[in-house]
């Protein structure tokens, strides 16, 4: 525990649909290790991607705590968790969500734009276009970065949801089943590219309901009916 | 933990690189967009345009008001009969340490209403007769610079007894002008710029080449004289101006042809009044014949349609407003009529305080007035004298034209309001299809106020494009706004919306005020900001777990 970077205690989480309260967390407690590779696992409803969210600090839970760096990401004002997940988190999501309008090196660029100012792009916008560049490179993207989203296959959507989630170089990667909406080869190469970056250092951690994806992880962390579990669900 | 993202520590990010760059990308790739900018477009375009001509009428009219009377007035409104001791009144004034010194000339006048006829072609008409003193008057106001007459001949119109000019042959068979009338030509030809030379109206149809219309010499007269040639012939009758729609009529150009000779007799009937205001049984209308000096145009049809101008003192006898002293055969008791005015017109020096001027003219009067009750038969015409300022005797010529261009001004700008809302509807549109972008860019970091701030910027930028090209479009329109109307009385005459005689001047006022440009192109950006905010404010709203969900 004293090496964990980031840390859930008791995370309770319901929503309301319809009449119905739905309790997606019953009282979750998770840490992540530094550089660690975590995976959650849980069946679709699990509350796996909702957990997910919240330790991304995207989602408030109802009740709990989610402590990053030894600061309760839910006690601080809005704007410095707004920076949190500009800068120290980065998520990548299973439908990419990547903005249409915008090419591969200008989604990757924007949580820089994000955070940093008009006048401030003009002194650091080459170096994070540098960085950004080479980030795409390393993924294999380098000849694609003036194409637009829909001109991309799934897989390379990826890449670049990958690239725009890293180059804030954020310390937790929060990535929601990364490989859940592409083929099986595909996946696998999505899902080495995550292995290689945690060899580097990187932490991560990545929700799944597929045991073959969550085997690439150092650790699997089961989730049912809202509570952590040793069995598998 | 020096990330290269953290290096500049900010608790809000308004001013962030992306908002500028997603609302120039949605801008540019937002179809829809161009609506909201085509309609700013056009807004900003109207009220310029509307509120130019506007502006530019109210400064025509505002100037010829001021062209007509000079600075301040001095007049009993109440009554034709006019008051007393104006010129006494004008004395002190100029002797007058405190007022004098600020006064360029002041002078008398005399308004009456009266009937014109042209015995020639037997055709009458009604008529404003003004008594002026030329001399004083030309000072006064603009009044000099509407002569026909004397803008060709500099020098040659006058209000006292005359004759009539008439040209004639010389022996090559040449037709010429009186030798004074012509040199008066020359030192106006001498004077004139090539465009104001190409400009003169040459009636090419009169033998003499010269602007406007001389009678020949009679032959008789021609016989009779020892010089035979152009010369002043007649009888000697005092000189007229006729306002320039009373003599004239005006072509679909604006160009005036002219129908009455120069010297050309004019008959003047009018109705003296009594000191109290009752028509004189005794002798009736009066009549007198004029000579057709000139014609002049202050530019406002009503008055140019009506006016004619005499000597002041010639009308004054006329109408018995002069100063007489008899004795009454009943009583045997002398019996003094002083002379009356209807107007003293005053010209301040320039840099003079009109305003501060005029109260010390009407304290001024009161302290006059008060002793002289006594001598005057009707009192009443003192009592009810006014000193007005040019702008105050005009108020309600002037106030109706401001009262218009705002309400005009005020109807087009809450027709603009349309394009709010339409900027309303379309950002609240893209908002709706870009939820889940927004979620997005939310989930990279962006706060709930920058997401709005980027609808808010994609507002202001519709403002400024759309501002912009209507800026344009409203500064060429109004520029060219009289070749527009030129073009539409082209496709079809009935299109002339601009009839001079209706709107007393021309043309169409079209200068654009640079402040008032800006202004409006200042609103239309606040304006767009403002159609944008319900969409920015849904935008901020958005949960980014709820966007995000689904594809």
């Amino acid at each position: 525990m004293s090496d964990a970077i980031l840390h859930a205690v008791n995370v309770r989480k319901s929503y309301i649909l319809g009449k119905v309260v739905l309790k997606v967390l019953k009282g979750v407690s998770l840490a992540v290790q530094r550089g660690e590779f975590l995976a959650i696992m849980g069946s679709s409803g699990s509350g796996k991607s909702t957990l997910l969210h919240i330790l991304g600090a995207l989602d408030l839970p109802d009740e709990g705590t989610v402590v990053f760096e030894n600061q309760d990401v839910f006690k601080v004002p809005n704007a410095r968790r707004d920076r949190l997940r500009n800068v120290h988190f980065g998520f990548v999501f299973q439908f990419y969500h990547l903005l249409p309008e915008l090419n591969v090196l200008e989604n990757t660029l924007l949580p820089g734009m994000v955070g940093t100012s008009f006048l401030g792009w003009f002194s650091e916008g080459r170096r994070r276009r540098r960085y950004a560049a080479e980030l795409l490179d390393r993924l294999g993207l380098g000849e694609r970065i003036r194409h637009r989203p829909n001109e991309l296959s799934g897989g390379e959507r990826q890449r670049v949801a990958i690239a725009r989630a890293l180059v804030n170089r954020p310390q937790v990667l929060l990535a929601d089943e990364p490989t859940g909406n592409l083929d099986a080869a595909t996946g696998k190469e999505i899902l080495g590219v995550l292995k290689t970056l945690n060899q580097e250092g990187q932490t991560i951690v990545m929700v799944t309901h597929d045991p073959v994806v969550a085997a690439a992880a150092h650790r699997i962390v089961h989730l049912a009916d809202g509570r952590v579990t040793n069995r598998k669900a | 933990m020096s990330p290269a993202g953290n290096s500049q520590p900010r608790s809000e990010l308004i001013d962030s690189m992306y908002k500028f760059f997603l609302c120039l990308r949605y801008l540019r790739k937002r179809r829809i967009a161009f609506f909201a900018v085509a309609a700013v477009c056009l807004c900003v375009a109207m009220v310029l345009i509307v509120f130019s001509v506007m502006d530019g009428f109210l400064r025509m009219v505002r100037d010829r008001s001021r062209g007509m009377l000079g600075d301040l007035v001095v007049e009993n409104q109440s009554s034709l009969q006019g008051f007393y001791f104006y010129q006494e009144f004008i004395d002190e004034l100029k002797a007058d340490p405190q007022i004098g010194p600020h006064i360029q000339e002041a002078t008398p006048v005399i308004y009456t209403y009266g009937v014109v006829r042209y015995p020639d072609s037997q055709i009458t008409k009604p008529a404003q007769v003004s008594g002026i003193r030329l001399d004083e008057y030309r000072k006064v106001n603009d009044f000099e610079k509407g002569l026909f007459y004397e803008k060709y001949y500099p020098g040659t119109t006058t209000l006292a007894p005359q004759r009539i000019p008439g040209c004639a042959p010389t022996a090559e068979g040449v037709y010429v002008l009186p030798p004074d009338i012509e040199a008066a030509w020359q030192k106006w030809w001498a004077s004139a710029t090539p465009q104001e030379r190409a400009k003169a109206p040459i009636d090419k149809r009169w033998p003499y080449n010269r602007v406007g219309q001389y009678w020949p010499v009679p032959l008789e007269e021609l016989a009779a004289s020892d010089r035979p040639g152009p010369m002043w012939y007649g009888s000697e009758l005092p000189g007229i101006i006729l306002g320039t729609d009373m003599c004239a009529t005006r072509d679909e150009k604006g160009n005036y042809e002219r129908y009455h000779c120069r010297g050309e007799e004019v008959q003047v009937t009018l109705v003296p009044i009594t000191e109290s205001g009752q028509l004189r049984d005794a002798t009736g209308p009066v009549r007198d014949i004029f000579r057709f000096a000139d014609d002049c145009r202050t530019g406002v049809y009503d008055i140019d349609s009506m006016a004619a101008y005499v000597d002041f003192d010639r009308l004054q006898k006329l109408l018995n407003m002069n100063y007489r002293e008899w004795t009454d055969e009943d009583t045997g008791q002398k019996v003094v009529n002083h002379a009356r005015a209807s107007q003293v017109q005053i010209k301040l020096k320039p840099g003079a305080d009109v305003l501060a001027v005029r109260n010390a003219i009407r304290a001024r009067w009161d302290a006059f007035s008060g002793p002289r009750l006594a001598l005057v038969k009707n009192p009443n015409l003192m009592v009810g004298v006014r000193v007005l300022t040019w702008e105050e005797k005009q108020r309600t010529f002037i106030e109706a034209v401001e009262k218009e261009k705002y309400l005009v001004t005020i109807l087009f700008g809450i027709i603009s309001f349309v394009a709010v809302l339409l900027i309303g509807c379309v950002f609240y549109m893209i908002v709706q299809q870009k939820t889940r972008d927004i979620g997005i860019i939310k989930s990279v970091g962006a706060t709930s106020l920058g997401v709005a701030g980027i609808f808010i910027s994609y507002g202001a930028a519709v403002g400024v494009v759309g501002g912009a090209v209507g800026t344009v479009i409203g500064v060429l329109f109004v520029h060219y706004i009289n070749e527009v109307q030129d073009l539409l009385k082209w496709i079809s005459p009935k299109a002339e919306v601009w009839n001079p005689q209706v709107y007393i001047f021309e043309r169409i006022p079209n200068e654009v005020n640079p402040w008032h440009a800006a202004f409006i192109y200042m609103v239309a950006i606040v304006v767009s900001m403002l159609g944008s905010l319900i969409a920015a404010n849904k935008a901020a709203r958005v949960w980014p777990v709820e966007a995000l969900r689904y594809e």
